[in-house]
């Protein structure tokens, strides 16, 4: 018998999806005495290697107000030729393609295993895929020549049809126009005054019908009518000059004086480049990569001055309400976002410096387009160069990895509404009556739209059971959610992917072991989490630390299993009993917490959790360690300061950062020489097993993490020390007697604290 | 066909820079898959640090040397194959010195049977990045795993095989992009020509256009 566990895997193997519980309670009052509300992570462009696309087009309800899409839920009348639709419970007549339809000759969509299809759609002009690179110039030498050798190398990596465009800022932005005639002209802007969108292409040019020279040509028929843009040109008729012109940009030539930051115009460049595809190809799938060295510091979007004796915003300003131009660059960028977001283009940012660039303010730009955000040193850094690289990585077909354009809608059963969404996402404001007037996240609408994703790209979605408390559901009745992405593939074809789930009804009161045997403890914790940190946008850290644990300890009086006022007593089964530490965690995270993180930091640890899929999500919550020792195979151990033991090496792995820390002992027999001696070959092995592990990690994962090489004693076991659970810290080392482990110098509580006071509190009948 | 190597970040510009890998391990990644590093222990439900089944050492940290090899089983990484028995996969093998004329000269004749088809202007840019190559080749300015490459680049462009010449391109534009940068994407642009040419000619010889039959009604399939 499958057991929840083997059903969950299967489920986000196949459809992308993982729920918080796997048995729905039957009504609204149930449903929020459960804490979690119900919700699932989904992952609209989940990675199917066994699911060709079909040619055709799916067939829709005939309701104008459901439209959902024929799927194997739906009951089948073969001899009438008519399907009763699953959510409306509208009966239509299939479509003439159908006629030959029976019991044993059933089109895919039918079929229970394409509970998730993928359909190509053959109508409209299909468009190419669009690159616009903005690039500051007011970089050091050696950055600016490794960011341009990184772009030449991306002219190679890109598909040959796809279009490329180039502007450069600095004092001044500069929008090149690409000719394949050998002389490059540019259009030169000031970078302090704002431009509207009509101006910029005013004074570009765009405003004029399409370029004559082309229509010259024989009409072509799946030519789009912009292609001539001058500014976008396709990269396999410019790359020769392209390269050039990449290889002989210049720092910013305008002298920065003793004391000051270069002026970096980085928010009329971002304007320029949102201006100039919203006129050329607007609801296109276009990406727009700013490749930046610096924070803003002229115009608008500027973020801090160009006196070095005023630093930029630290987390200490913005409490104190003392950073001066955040609100107004945050304000320029969100107008931005808006607009690439309104036209289907994506925004990504790199930023490579040492000081913070002004993530905070930019962040909206990726967050609601889809664009990737990197953060790194240095343009010539491996963390830079390969992540870049992977942006234009394959998949098993030889296709980018990249979709865009996408809108995802959600239509569920009548018992069921839609609370909000949480991703890299904007809201269509289209409403409905699955729409539900409680908003989580991102709210008030049936669809999202989502400029740029990828086959990990992941939204947390939430709803509301609405179900009355006296309305019973029918025996033995599945309540149903359908998602369907219609996005731009990158082989330019447009296509739809339905995915279409449904879940059991349970009566709570009665049947309270069965939805609680089917609670996916993992999926809650992120959906959950992104709850937290979508909050901690807005709202002050501490409140959002005490409305998680509020959610927790009601959550453990419900559940848990104890007697009133005895904590001795308290216990959570299995399906619950992860649940408290990913929550621990999650607290100590730089989710949550932002004290010894910059703003930018935050921002960017931030942008990624809430993007990717279940498993990277719960390894930032709660990092992965791994022991390898002489003792036996590698194991996975607590992430625990017990588990520091001095004749063992420990791999950890916390998304951003892979930490290899050799302990005590084995650190010695490492000084000592042991690996070169044939005698203890094994000893080499030993220290190779770790690193062959963590290449393996490196080589998957995006962005580029950091790579920590450390030992016992060394200054950067401090990224290991931070994350393992206390338990023995400086104040309880005696209470511990002989007990092994690496004692941690701090006064925050551990998880045995922790569970103490939640304890307490989850058997108390004061809350 | 790639080269497979793993070479340090840099250190110097970025803090704790992971290593690099090339261009040849970077898409070999895709598809093999082992075992991934994302199971964790639970805590026990009190929070205390000892895992259920997770033995401790008695006593204290062991002194003196490590288990000789004869003694102590021989650690292994989690996953089932270890990257580092991944075996660059054979090609033939190119003699110790690449000569620049044999690299140079199809490449001139590869622009030679194109120059009618082109514009003359992108023939004299393809040309000039040739001289190019050649100056940085007779000026000692070019590695050995760069010469080497472009010798098996040349070869497959000379047996018409242009996706593989194209993909030598990709490996060399992002595993050695300082040295080749300037030129290789001249070099790019032949394959490209080069291959569309071909193309037009096998088009020509044909003749007879196929149509491509797009499936336009639901693929039926029988229910088991």
């Amino acid at each position: 018998m499958a057991t929840y566990l083997e059903f969950i895997q299967k489920n986000e193997e196949q459809d992308g999806v993982r729920f918080s519980w796997n048995v729905w309670p039957s009504s609204r009052l149930e449903a929020t005495r459960m804490v979690v509300p119900l919700a699932c992570l989904f992952t609209p462009l989940k990675e199917r290697p066994d699911l060709p696309p079909v040619q055709y087009e799916p067939v829709l309800c005939s309701r104008p107000t459901c439209k959902a899409i024929l799927n194997p839920l739906c009951q089948v009348d073969y001899r009438a030729k008519l399907w009763a639709c699953n959510f409306c419970f509208q009966r239509n007549q299939f479509p003439p393609a159908y006629t030959g339809i029976t019991e044993v000759n059933q089109p895919a969509e039918l079929m229970p295993h394409f509970s998730t299809i993928e359909y190509v759609i053959q109508r409209g002009a299909q468009s190419p895929l669009i690159f616009l690179y903005v690039v500051d110039t007011c970089l050091e030498e050696d950055d600016l020549q490794a960011l341009k050798e990184s772009l030449q190398m991306s002219l190679s990596l890109l598909p040959p049809d796809a279009l490329v465009g180039l502007i450069t800022f600095g004092r001044m932005v500069q929008v090149h126009e690409l000719s394949y005639e050998g002389i490059s002209k540019s259009y030169v802007f000031r970078g302090t005054k704002d431009l509207t969108a009509k101006q910029i292409q005013d004074m570009l040019g765009l405003t004029k019908p399409a370029m004559p020279t082309q229509q010259a040509r024989p009409a072509q028929p799946q030519e789009h009518p912009f292609v001539s843009s001058r500014f976008l040109q396709p990269v396999h008729k410019i790359d020769m000059n392209l390269t050039d012109l990449l290889g002989e940009l210049q720092r910013d030539p305008w002298p920065v004086t003793q004391g000051k930051r270069p002026l970096r115009s980085t928010g009329v460049a971002l304007s320029i480049a949102v201006g100039l595809l919203e006129g050329t190809f607007p609801n296109t799938g276009a990406r727009i990569m700013l490749f930046t060295g610096g924070p803003p510091t002229q115009g608008p979007g500027m973020v801090v001055g160009d006196e070095l004796k005023t630093p930029i915003r630290s987390w200490h300003d913005i409490e104190k309400d003392n950073a001066r131009f955040m609100k107004k660059a945050t304000k320029h960028y969100e107008m931005l976002a808006n607009r690439a977001a309104a036209n289907g283009h994506c925004v990504d940012i790199y930023a490579c410096a040492l000081d913070q660039t002004g993530l905070l303010e930019m962040k909206c730009c990726t967050n609601l387009t889809g664009g990737h955000m990197v953060m790194g040193d240095s343009f010539n850094t491996s963390l830079f160069k390969q992540t870049f690289q992977r942006i234009f990585s394959k998949d098993f077909n030889g296709n980018f990895r990249m979709a865009f354009g996408a809108t995802l809608e959600v239509k569920t059963s009548r018992e069921l509404k839609i609370a909000g969404a949480i991703g890299p996402c904007v809201s269509l404001n289209v409403k409905g009556p699955c729409v539900s007037e409680n908003e989580l996240g991102v709210g008030g609408t049936s669809q999202w739209k989502v400029c740029g994703l990828d086959p990990t790209s992941t939204l947390g979605v939430y709803f509301e059971v609405v179900n009355q408390h006296n309305a019973p559901i029918p025996q033995g009745g599945r309540g149903a959610i359908q998602f369907v992405t219609q996005y731009q593939h990158s082989s330019t074809q447009r296509r739809i992917r339905v995915t279409t789930i449904a879940r059991n009804w349970a009566d709570a009161q009665s049947q309270l072991r069965h939805i609680e045997a089917a609670f996916d403890q993992e999926a809650a914790a992120v959906l959950m989490a992104r709850l937290g940190v979508f909050r901690a946008e807005s709202e002050e850290g501490p409140d959002v630390l005490r409305w998680l644990d509020r959610q927790l300890i009601r959550l453990c009086q419900k559940f848990g299993q104890y007697n009133k006022e005895d904590p001795t007593s308290f216990r959570l089964s299995d399906s619950f009993s992860l649940y408290p530490q990913f929550m621990f965690h999650l607290r100590r995270s730089p989710f949550l917490q932002v004290f010894n993180n910059s703003p930018d930091e935050s921002s960017y640890y931030r942008h990624h959790f809430a993007r990717q899929d279940l498993t990277q999500s719960l390894i930032m919550i709660q990092p992965i360690l791994y022991s390898y020792s002489f003792h036996g195979p590698p194991e996975p151990v607590l992430l625990d300061s017990s588990s520091i033991l001095a004749d063992r090496i420990l791999l950890m792995d916390t998304f951003f950062q892979i930490v290899i820390y050799l302990g005590e002992t084995i650190a010695q027999w490492r000084k000592a020489g042991y690996q070169d001696m044939p005698e203890y070959e094994n000893f080499k092995h030993l220290l190779q097993a770790p690193l062959d592990d963590a290449q393996e990690i490196l080589q998957a994962r995006f962005p580029m993490p950091r790579y920590i090489n450390t030992e016992h004693g060394g200054s950067q076991a401090r990224f290991l020390l931070s994350k393992v659970n206390p338990s023995q810290t400086h104040n309880n080392l005696y209470a511990w007697g002989q007990e092994t482990g690496a004692p941690i110098l701090t006064d925050d509580v551990s998880l045995q604290v922790f569970m103490d006071h939640l304890k307490k509190l989850a058997v108390s009948s004061a809350c | 066909m790639a080269e497979l190597y793993v070479k340090p970040g840099n250190k110097e510009r970025g803090w704790n820079d992971p290593p690099q890998f090339s261009y040849g391990l970077q898409t070999q990644a895709v598809g093999s898959k082992r075992t991934p590093l994302t199971k964790r222990v639970a805590a026990a439900q009190d929070g205390s640090p000892r895992a259920p089944a997770s033995e401790t050492t008695p006593g204290p940290p062991p002194k003196g040397p490590p288990p000789p090899s004869d003694k102590a089983p021989r650690p292994s990484p989690v996953g089932s194959c270890p990257a580092s028995s991944v075996k660059p996969p054979s090609f033939p093998v190119i003699k110790s010195e690449t000569l620049l004329e044999d690299v140079l000269r199809p490449l001139e004749q590869a622009l030679e049977d194109c120059r009618g088809h082109m514009r003359k202007q992108v023939c004299d840019d393809i040309s000039r990045r040739l001289a190019l190559l050649q100056e940085q080749w007779a000026g000692g300015k070019l590695s050995m795993p760069v010469k080497k490459r472009m010798a098996l680049l040349v070869q497959e462009l000379s047996s018409q095989r242009w996706d593989t010449a194209d993909d030598i391109h990709r490996s060399l534009m992002v595993d050695h992009v300082t040295e080749v940068s300037q030129w290789m994407v001249g070099i790019k642009r032949l394959i490209a020509e080069k291959k569309s040419l071909s193309s037009e000619e096998e088009a020509a010889e044909k003749s007879a256009a196929t149509t491509e039959e797009n499936q336009t009604v639901p693929g039926f399939f029988g229910a088991p």
